[in-house]
């Protein structure tokens, strides 16, 4: 904890905050302890009280969608377990946001307005975004497995994505809940700062797909000898539901250590 | 005995493709929607050079067989230091290339750390503060006690260190020998 830090982040939030209310977006208050933790496969919940803390309010915001708010966002604490390093805590803070009629790479001028205001709000330069495709940061031949890819990624591509940088066009396999064209997932990661702030997708909205992807993921985690993360019928239903929307989540810790150069996501939190 | 991933810490010494390293730098990764990662930066204990080495999380790795014994300094002949353990009076050496630029803080009878690997003399730390007097440096500029300007000054020891301009000659020094060796304070020695 630095104190420092902690009045520069309440700038950040409040200035976010004021960011997405002038764009119309609603704050809404989804439920922590929750039934399905997560659809992918290499999120690890925290459990209590025989449900789970959730990893990330998605599915309670796309109840939300489907109910008919069309621009929603929840500033919220997530849970994320066997997660801890300098850029990762257990309990970290998440600002996702959606809004309706819209696909992936709208987000991007929304993340450069937000990303701006609370750069602003510490006096740090606006940064200006540029974007590359996955496909380009690998050279054109994205590797077919997925050990090849992520090792690759973690010691080749990202510590070169230094500048800031929309990663776009992930390959369908890692699609999570995003809707998938051809051979390539409609998401979309932010870099900042080096670091790797938040992921978007055009969202599926396909529940026998959904409910396929819940399976295969399942299937994936039993191999790993790991308890199956339960179907969440209710974002299932809501998938069938909401009109075509965009949506991402932000790690605001994240926001705040790259705007202000921090390098421990330590100096950012209250610990426990 | 193994580590896991999780096991990583600063200082730890392990053993990889047949050689001991310590880590000196690890950071956790995970790509969006991808696996763990856990990225490291490792010192060679032989040849101290450092590479840099990504590891899947949960993967093992064996810890390395090193021992440490604290052993005072007796004497540099050429290019072989020689060290003695001042319980059982061992003796072993150690090669001026190994000790790298440490070695300008040596002087005889300071207590070091010696690292053995299987059971060979391959390496030694450093206390991380020695005292040691100056033997040259320009004559003290009276009355000013500023911390910021600095003069270069040699010790004792050998090495060459900067000091604030109030340091005179004969004067013993508290000095930090990591990172190249700095000031930290006078000592009293009256």
């Amino acid at each position: 904890m630095e104190p420092h830090r902690l009045r520069q982040r309440a700038a950040i939030v409040h200035a976010v905050r004021c960011a997405l209310h002038a764009a119309g977006f609603l704050e809404v208050h989804p439920p922590l302890l929750v039934d399905g933790p997560a659809l992918e496969e290499t999120l690890e919940p925290v459990h209590a009280d025989g449900r789970y803390l959730h990893t990330s309010p998605e599915f309670a915001l796309k109840r939300v969608l489907a109910a008919g708010l069309p621009r929603i966002y929840s500033i919220v604490p997530c849970f994320r377990d066997e997660e801890r390093g300098r850029h990762h805590a257990r309990e970290f803070t998440l600002l996702e946001l959606y809004f309706t009629n819209a696909g992936y790479l709208d987000l991007l001028p929304v993340v450069e307005d937000i990303v701006a205001a609370a750069a602003a709000a510490v006096h740090a330069p606006v940064p200006t975004f540029s974007r590359r495709t996955v496909a380009e940061l690998f050279g054109g031949a994205i590797p077919e497995d997925d050990d090849t890819y992520f090792f690759r990624w973690v010691d080749e591509i990202e510590p070169d994505l230094t500048e800031p940088t929309f990663v776009l066009d992930y390959p369908a396999r890692h699609a999570a809940l995003a809707e998938v064209r051809g051979e390539i997932a409609e998401r979309v990661e932010v870099y900042l700062g080096g670091l790797e702030l938040g992921n978007g997708f055009s969202e599926l909205r396909d529940p026998a797909e959904l409910r396929a992807r819940f399976v295969r993921s399942a299937a994936h985690r039993a191999a790993l000898g790991r308890a199956p993360h339960p179907v969440d019928e209710g974002v299932i239903d809501a998938s069938g539901r909401m009109p075509r929307a965009t949506g991402i989540a932000i790690g605001l810790d994240r926001l705040v250590m790259a705007l202000t150069g921090e390098t421990d996501i330590a100096r950012v939190l209250v610990p426990r | 005995m193994s580590y896991e991933t999780s096991d990583f810490r600063n200082g730890l010494k392990i053993e990889l493709d047949g050689d001991p390293y310590t880590i000196v730098y690890f950071q956790f990764v995970k790509p969006g929607k991808g696996t763990a990662f856990t990225r490291t930066k490792l010192k060679s204990i032989l040849s101290g050079s450092v590479i840099e080495r990504t590891f899947r999380s949960g993967e093992t790795v064996g810890e390395a067989d090193v021992e440490e014994q604290p052993m005072q300094f007796l004497y540099a002949n050429g290019d072989i230091y020689t060290f003695m353990n001042t319980e059982t009076f061992d003796q072993v050496e150690l090669q001026a290339k190994l000790l790298g630029d440490d070695a300008k803080f040596l002087m005889e009878n300071l207590e070091v750390s010696v690292l053995f690997y299987k059971g060979r003399a391959v390496n030694m730390t450093l206390p991380n503060f020695i005292e040691t007097k100056v033997t040259w440096t320009e004559p003290a500029v009276k009355g000013n006690t500023s911390q910021g300007v600095l003069k270069m000054a040699k010790l004792e020891c050998g090495a060459e260190i900067q000091v604030p301009i109030f340091v005179n000659e004969g004067e013993l020094l508290k000095v930090d020998t990591r990172e190249g060796g700095s000031y930290v304070s006078r000592l009293n020695t009256k």
